[in-house]
């Protein structure tokens, strides 16, 4: 799952010379994820892991990392 | 995919890929894509020479109109064609044909022409010769424009004062919808996006009642019916929605008048609620600029059933339902989700368009424009006076129908667009009849 979600981040929405040197605890909002990224996040997630996610579950806590991004998908599969 | 070294003249924006994921669902389907058409039925031939002027002025102001629409990566661009083609063509009527007849299947043929996407020409202006007769058709392709701009477009070449054709442009601007996505921050554009998701869920919830429920034939072919009503018919309707809608809801009037005509025709139909989509506007209203490329998004009314049966309570919910909208800033809802949207596959997109999101049947109970009173000032074209005006455009089936409205010289024009043998033109003429009624009812 983290596989996935780091080469979707990386591929699509946030670029950078070195991927590898962000580990899963980064924070996404800070690397340059935006709002638009994030929906388009959401969609990929939703889609890709068959699940809804609570529009009141959208807070930092949740997107701000690949580590916080799996719990969040892990608590709603 | 695009082809080595074509020079990009425009990527799509937003609302275009929105329009080009549903011009690819009916590709998929076997037919040609998202063809769409105002014919001006004219009482005796135009001005050929000044036409033929007119639109080579037109296609050298704007070299879009004979691009070529490119795959390049995922994303889609309007690019210039090695090899120019005539986008101005004549048909002569044969003596032996009747007129009228003569139009219709040329019309329909114009419309049901296949091309693959790469070299479909994106706008089009045929004449149909005539004695009696002639017919003025242009002929543009979703993304190209939508309808607001091919009535930009027949403006354009009316327009005699050449400091006035001037003014018509397609200055480069950031796309509407990034434009109204600027104005909101980080976490409202979210707020946004997640609203526009729960409206659609919500509507979702509800399975919509199609007019092809039972058919499991393939689609065939475009074909239309176009009918005009009275003044009297027009005046009376106009007070049926002022009272009901007020004038400001016109086109729910319609929309509700057809959810009813429809659920008189088949009531044993399967569904719980009609759904319609119908376009919203995002560009200015009258601006002239620019003329090219989709500015609309769609929003959905939608009515269960047994407020259909009720015709107040029913233009009461659709009315409630807009304000609510309105209010609630649901059209301004629907941008992030165009905007993300325009990042999927033109497959995965058109589904999600499409397709109820919990049961992944059709969402659309059918296809509705409303486009007023198109900008004819004069009511003549090119020296020949405009006797009426017929509205055409491909359909993804289901739902196979479409009701495209509009009102010139006073008479309301409702033009039915629907797939054969889907449908035919038997039930056409049983739901006109139905839809008047519900029109003029009291």
């Amino acid at each position: 799952m983290k596989q996935t979600l780091r080469k979707f981040i990386f591929e699509e929405l946030i670029f950078v010379t070195d991927p590898a040197q962000y580990n899963d605890d980064e924070n996404l909002l800070e690397a340059g994820l935006d709002s638009m990224g994030i929906m388009r996040l959401i969609m990929f997630i939703e889609e890709q892991f068959n699940i809804i996610l609570p529009d009141n579950e959208i807070e930092p806590d949740n997107v701000q990392s690949i580590n916080a991004l799996t719990q969040w998908i892990l608590k709603h599969q | 995919m695009m082809q080595e070294n074509a020079d990009i003249l425009k990527p799509l924006n937003p609302a275009d890929a929105f329009t080009l994921a549903m011009d690819d669902e009916i590709r998929r389907e076997g037919m040609p894509g998202s063809l769409c058409g105002f014919a001006l039925v004219l009482n005796t031939a135009p001005d050929i020479g000044l036409l033929k002027a007119r639109i080579q002025e037109f296609i050298t102001k704007f070299p879009l109109a004979t691009a070529s629409l490119q795959q390049h990566g995922r994303r889609f661009y309007w690019c210039a064609r090695n090899k120019q083609r005539a986008i101005f063509l004549q048909h002569a009527c044969p003596p032996t044909d009747s007129e009228q007849a003569f139009h219709q299947t040329k019309l329909q043929e114009i419309l049901n022409r296949q091309e693959p996407r790469e070299s479909v020409s994106p706008l089009e202006f045929h004449l149909l010769d005539g004695t009696h007769r002639q017919v003025f058709l242009l002929r543009w392709i979703h993304p190209f424009c939508d309808a607001r701009g091919a009535d930009l477009i027949l403006k354009y070449l009316c327009t005699d004062d050449t400091s006035q054709r001037h003014l018509f442009n397609t200055a480069e601007i950031t796309p509407l919808v990034n434009q109204q996505l600027a104005k909101f921050s980080f976490w409202q554009k979210i707020r946004l996006f997640f609203k526009a998701k729960q409206h659609i869920e919500n509507i979702d919830k509800l399975q919509s009642i199609l007019p092809l429920e039972n058919c499991r034939k393939a689609p065939e072919k475009l074909s239309y019916i176009s009918k005009r009503l009275n003044t009297i018919q027009t005046q009376r309707i106009a007070a049926n929605v002022r009272r009901h809608v007020g004038l400001t809801g016109t086109s729910l009037y319609y929309l509700g008048c057809m959810m009813r005509a429809l659920q008189k025709l088949q009531p044993q139909q399967l569904g719980d609620a009609y759904c319609v989509p119908y376009a919203f506007n995002l560009r200015k209203s009258k601006a002239l600029s620019p003329v090219l490329g989709n500015h609309v998004g769609a929003m959905f009314a939608q009515a269960p059933r047994e407020l259909v049966q009720n015709r107040e309570r029913l233009f009461k919910h659709l009315k409630q339902q807009n304000i609510k909208s309105i209010r609630e800033q649901l059209d301004y809802a629907f941008l992030p989700l165009m905007w993300a949207g325009s990042w999927l596959s033109l497959e995965k997109y058109g589904k999600t368009l499409r397709q109820s999101y919990s049961s992944g049947s059709e969402r659309s109970s059918f296809w509705f424009s409303d486009i007023g009173q198109p900008d004819l000032s004069g009511h003549t074209f090119m020296g020949a006076e405009i006797i009426d005006l017929i509205h055409l455009c491909q359909i993804s089936s289901p739902p196979g129908l479409a009701l495209l409205s509009c009102q010139f010289q006073g008479r309301l024009t409702l033009s039915y667009n629907f797939i054969e043998p889907l449908l035919n033109a038997d039930w056409i003429e049983e739901l006109h009849t139905l839809m008047v009624q519900e029109l003029l009812a009291e």
